[in-house]
């Protein structure tokens, strides 16, 4: 079966997102596109994941839970789990590491969480586009333990990516790298070398429109999506994505 | 001395020149924006590589005067819009960032 996925979301809830990025508009907004399986990923913290969870079960979209993790190497990195207790409990191991850098939310924007309601939650103090301390390899590792996935974001941009900040596609745990663009290797000989690592491309989307520019498809064979807990079965993923080009 | 001086002294193109001018306060190099988020001084400049929007924002945060990016790096647009409405002065030099910071260490600290 193939099923259509993306696994770089931002809500309200990071600086640089919408307002009118509520989980519920997002998953909305998946439904609508035909995108069957999403990630919502917030710049170092999950504290929107679990309104995320109810929003995604609502209008019939599978949820994975994340965090779009910037390390001291400031390479993005994409952290996902099946629960969204396991994306709550390293949310808050990150926040603890990062920096005492306090949002501006007039200058910066808001860092908004929501509650089942839609009503605001609360509001996060340190700013969020920010590297916790620790480093990329220490965080891969922490987030695998934690049962999760770990996919290097936008590896081909010029910022907050592997290739920006350590010149090239480190070797690590990585069940599949994000592109912005898939590399065309047969146009242009200096493609970059993403090492033989499969490759998906995501939204990364701010805003409501952008949501479901660049999904992909994800073929899952005849392997079960869900577990018995209704969660996301993450080996099923893991293994998908190998299937995926390199 | 104070932002508008800068091309000048440093021998670099000003390419965002929508601010206020002021003295600066000091300067801080890195390539590392959440260190440059921590360290960077406030009315200062930051010597830097990183040529992209985001910068403007660790900027914005620490209420630069300007940014100098180093090795004639190609600035995108949306890095010069997004300093614009910030009021940050953008400023390009072919020098490096050990030689554009050892010019205005001699001239702030001497």
């Amino acid at each position: 079966m193939i099923v259509r996925a993306d696994f770089h979301l931002h809500s309200c809830l990071s600086p640089c997102g919408d307002l009118s990025m509520s989980p519920r508009a997002i998953a909305a907004r998946l439904a609508e596109q035909g995108i069957r399986l999403a990630a919502l990923t917030d710049h170092n913290t999950a504290l929107n994941c679990p309104a995320f969870d109810l929003a995604c079960k609502e209008f019939g979209v599978r949820a994975l839970f994340g965090i779009e993790a910037q390390p001291r190497e400031e390479c993005h990195i994409l952290c996902l789990f099946s629960a969204p207790e396991s994306a709550l409990a390293f949310g808050s191991e990150l926040y603890d590491l990062l920096p005492p850098v306090m949002n501006i939310p007039e200058k910066m924007g808001d860092q908004i969480y929501v509650d089942e309601n839609e009503d605001i939650a609360g509001e996060i103090d340190k700013y969020l586009i920010t590297s916790a301390d620790i480093g990329i390899d220490e965080l891969a590792a922490r987030a695998i333990e934690l049962g999760g996935i770990v996919i290097p974001a936008h590896v081909d941009r010029p910022s907050f990516s592997l290739t920006s900040q350590l010149g090239f596609i480190v070797d690590g745990p990585w069940a599949a790298l994000e592109v912005v663009r898939m590399p065309d290797r047969a146009q242009y000989a200096n493609a970059l070398d993403t090492r033989n690592y499969p490759l998906i491309t995501s939204s990364d989307a701010h805003f409501p429109e952008h949501i479901g520019r660049r999904a992909f498809d994800l073929d899952i064979a005849d392997a079960n999506l869900l577990r018995a807990d209704g969660r996301v079965d993450l080996e099923t993923i893991r293994a998908a994505l190998e299937r995926r080009p390199r | 001395m104070k932002t508008t001086e800068l091309a000048a002294f440093l021998g670099a193109k000003c390419l965002q020149n929508t601010f206020e001018d002021r003295e600066i306060a000091g300067a801080y190099c890195s390539d590392l924006l959440s260190d440059a988020m921590a360290n960077a001084v406030d009315n200062g400049v930051l010597i830097t590589i990183q040529a992209h929007k985001n910068t403007v924002a660790v900027g914005t945060l620490k209420d630069l005067a300007a940014i100098v990016i180093c090795n004639n790096r190609p600035i995108p647009d949306d890095m010069i819009e997004a300093a614009r409405s910030e009021g940050i002065a953008i400023f390009l030099t072919g020098d490096s960032q050990y030689t554009v910071s050892g010019k205005l260490y001699q001239k702030l600290n001497a």
